[in-house]
């Protein structure tokens, strides 16, 4: 299996193109983010985000944040592939997006004013399918007319790679041609105090927003290829088998992959800091090296189901000058609080 | 396409439903044409004109689940683990005899563990952020659903949750399919599950989508749905390991499509509807003449089901298959319900019958072809069988299903 980047949201809403921008990401005050009290002062988030300013005004007065992100960043990476969807293949381009619950905050707001209106069905219809957790597919493929396979996947912490996963099997079925594979998380206080009421980390990083969308193409057709998705493999430690689950998974999407353990020249992982090897250390363990490693997490928060996106564009981005180009590869890793694990090779192109 | 090696067989059902738990509870209800509605328990519903709901009545997960302890899942999770546990049952697989990397979970939803999230929505709007309990909150997850499954079965394959709305359950026998086909499972638990919850009861209501009395599909005077509930899961095999291990096969899979209208957020397209099903019998390798039954998306709202009548006229031309809707019996049971639908059409190809859509009484002008089985069940030879599955976001997919060969 092998499939094919051809574009990606680099300048939209997570970052620069450039080493220096993802390097400098830090947390800013968010406090006008919100009318309610916040855990902390300060996350990881995209704070001048504008959906008007970047899609105008019309079909945007009821998009909420997280939904308005991955439109953004459908629309980047599809200007980056250089891919205009039109009558002769939107049929043929469809849309893949993990996530964690949808929009946190659409859904519990809806919901609270069923709870405490006087009559529990005065809430306002139009902001229903927001509480859906496939409102960001749905409105991307109106917005940009793709009437391909649209899935959501629900994958928490690896609901990008789970994303990436479902669309490389629908490449390779031929489902379709090309697929917006991404994740989006936003900023909202309902998420920082989650985030904060749940963590278990010593440090924990604050929550942070982002949205990042790659466009994957089962052949380039006359795009040029940034880099090439070799495989994706997920599976699930049940009992507490996590670490034994992520060795196994790396082992699979190595041999899916044909590439060596000697040919891994980094991993990406879903960690939270240096200090955490809960994911390093069974994945070097199979390598057999402490290749160097990449943590998206301590530059961009904790940016639930995008974190492996976000990897995924450092890899892109040269960030650190790791090239896993042309004969090596990076793997991406990451796995959530029950067991489920996941694994991508990535092999970047370079131009 | 790439090269198709294996054949997808069903080999267990494990409908938890309104109308009943275990296939012949299930099959019994949409012989008769049972009802699932009764008045909302779930949450204080009188202050809605609609009182009634599909749920699943004294459901103790505790009767079924072996190995999770039921206090640490969400509700749509033990509906999903119990549906699992009930088809495994149903099929006779003993999973000591499964490779548990190749054994995976595919499950979707409409709201995931909306129930949770309500209880956190109260915490956090009335009494304050800081009191959302963080017990609850690791119960939040819509990933969850799948890992409950995994959990209680002990698979270390896949486990993914699809939250591709109220055609999920079709998403899921789709990818759930492609595993198999493709060499990468040898036993795939696939199917739905989803809650009753307050807020889709409002957000039904607000969009005038919800009925004050019944549920009557492809009625002239149809007025919406019924919220619902349930889990939904199909035990699926590829041919050659249900056969090694000599279990009964009840139907076949035949392929699936799946596109997406890229229209409008809550009206369905019948354009696109009609595409998705030409795709389903392209990938299936089916033509309509060969379809004996379509099991409708069927949700009794004016539009969906004149939208759906008409591509289906599109489609079939004027002599379409019977096409009914098991919506009027059990209720609108979101991510689950085209998963109950693959149960009902393979029920229908081993047990002969086509399940009825009840509460009808009027043929509407629009679509008076369309054969929409009513109120009774009727015997009939079924071999190949249409399930529709349509969502929000434009997410249709369609499974198709046949006897085995």
């Amino acid at each position: 299996m092998s499939a094919t980047i051809t574009g990606w949201s680099r300048g939209s809403v997570v970052a620069g193109p450039d080493r220096a921008a993802l390097a400098s990401w830090t947390p800013g005050p968010v406090t006008a983010l919100s009318d309610r009290p916040l855990p902390y002062p300060d996350a990881h988030a995209v704070v001048d985000f504008d959906v008007r300013a970047e899609l105008g005004r019309r079909g945007t007065s009821f998009l909420d944040r997280a939904t308005s992100l991955a439109v953004v960043a459908c629309r980047d990476a599809l200007a980056d592939a250089g891919l205009e969807p039109d009558d002769t293949n939107r049929d043929r381009i469809g849309v893949a997006l993990g996530t964690t619950v949808g929009s946190f905050k659409s859904t519990s707001e809806f919901s609270l004013e069923s709870k405490i209106s006087e009559k529990p069905y005065l809430v306002n219809p139009v902001l229903f399918p927001n509480t859906v957790m496939n409102c960001a597919a749905g409105q991307a493929a109106i917005r940009f007319g793709l009437r391909g396979v649209n899935a959501t996947v629900a994958g928490g912490p690896i609901g990008f790679l789970i994303a990436l996963r479902y669309a490389t099997n629908a490449l390779e079925r031929g489902y379709a041609g090309a697929m917006l594979v991404g994740a989006a998380e936003e900023f909202s206080e309902h998420r920082a105090w989650a985030h904060a009421l749940s963590t278990t980390e010593p440090k924990p990083v604050s929550v942070g927003e982002a949205a990042v969308v790659f466009v994957v193409e089962a052949s380039p057709a006359g795009r040029s290829p940034q880099a090439d998705v070799l495989a994706v493999c997920t599976g699930y430690g049940p009992a507490g088998g996590r670490e034994r689950a992520l060795r196994s998974c790396t082992r699979r999407a190595l041999r899916a992959a044909g590439v060596g353990r000697e040919e891994v020249v980094a991993v990406v992982t879903g960690e939270a800091d240096e200090a955490d090897e809960s994911e390093y250390q069974p994945v070097t363990g199979v390598l057999g090296d402490r290749v160097p490693r990449l943590l998206p997490r301590v530059y961009f928060g904790d940016c639930g189901a995008a974190t492996g996106g976000l990897g995924v564009g450092l890899l892109l981005a040269g960030h650190r000058g790791i090239e896993p180009s042309p004969a090596g590869a990076a793997l991406v890793t990451g796995c959530d609080d029950d067991g489920a694990v996941a694994v991508a090779v990535i092999r970047v192109v370079r131009a | 396409m790439a090269e198709t090696c294996a054949r997808v067989v069903v080999t267990g059902l494990g409908p938890v439903s309104s109308i009943g738990i275990g296939p012949a509870a299930f099959a019994a209800g949409l012989r008769e044409g049972a009802s699932g509605i009764s008045p909302i328990t779930s949450f204080d519903a009188s202050g809605f004109p609609s009182k009634q709901a599909g749920e699943v009545p004294d459901f103790r997960p505790e009767r079924w689940l072996r190995r999770i302890d039921q206090d640490a899942w969400g509700r749509s999770g033990q509906f999903a683990a119990v549906a699992a546990r009930v088809a495994v049952d149903h099929g006779g697989l003993d999973l000591g005899d499964v490779d548990p990397e190749r054994a995976h979970v595919v499950i979707g939803t409409t709201s995931g563990e909306s129930r949770v999230l309500e209880s956190l929505t109260v915490q956090f709007g009335i009494d304050g952020p800081d009191t959302m309990d963080p017990g609850l909150l690791a119960k939040l997850p819509a990933s969850r659903l799948a890992h409950a499954v995994s959990e209680e079965l002990a698979l270390a394959g896949e486990s993914i949750t699809l939250a591709t709305a109220c055609s999920a359950s079709n998403y899921a026998l789709g990818y759930a399919y492609d595993l198999l086909t493709t060499g990468a499972a040898d036993v795939v638990l696939a199917g739905g599950a989803d809650s009753v919850c307050q807020w889709a009861h409002a957000g039904f209501y607000r969009l005038g989508a919800l009925t004050e009395d019944a549920c009557a599909p492809f009625d002239r005077h149809r007025s919406g749905i019924l919220t619902a509930e349930g889990g939904a899961v199909l035990l699926l095999e590829t041919y050659e390991h249900a056969a090694a291990r000599g279990a009964a096969m009840l139907a076949e899979v035949l392929g699936y499509g799946a596109n997406c209208d890229a229209n409008h957020p809550v009206a369905p397209d019948q354009r696109s509807v009609a595409e998705c099903m030409r795709i389903a019998h392209r990938n299936a390798d089916v033509k309509p003449s060969d379809v004996d039954y379509i099991c409708a998306h069927g949700t009794g709202t004016p539009t969906n089901d004149a939208a759906e009548a008409a591509a289906i006229f599109e489609v079939f031309g004027h002599r379409p298959p019977p096409t009914s809707s098991i919506k009027s019996m059990i209720g609108h049971s979101m991510g689950a319900a085209s998963g109950f639908g693959a149960i009902a059409c393979t029920l229908a190809i081993t047990e002969g019958f086509l399940p009825p859509t009840v509460n009808w009484s009027t043929p509407d002008l629009a679509f008076a072809d369309l054969d929409p089985v009513p109120n009774l069940a009727r015997r009939a030879r079924v071999r190949v069988v249409q399930n529709n599955g349509f969502a929000f976001g434009g997410n249709n997919a369609i499974v198709l299903l046949g006897a085995v060969r």
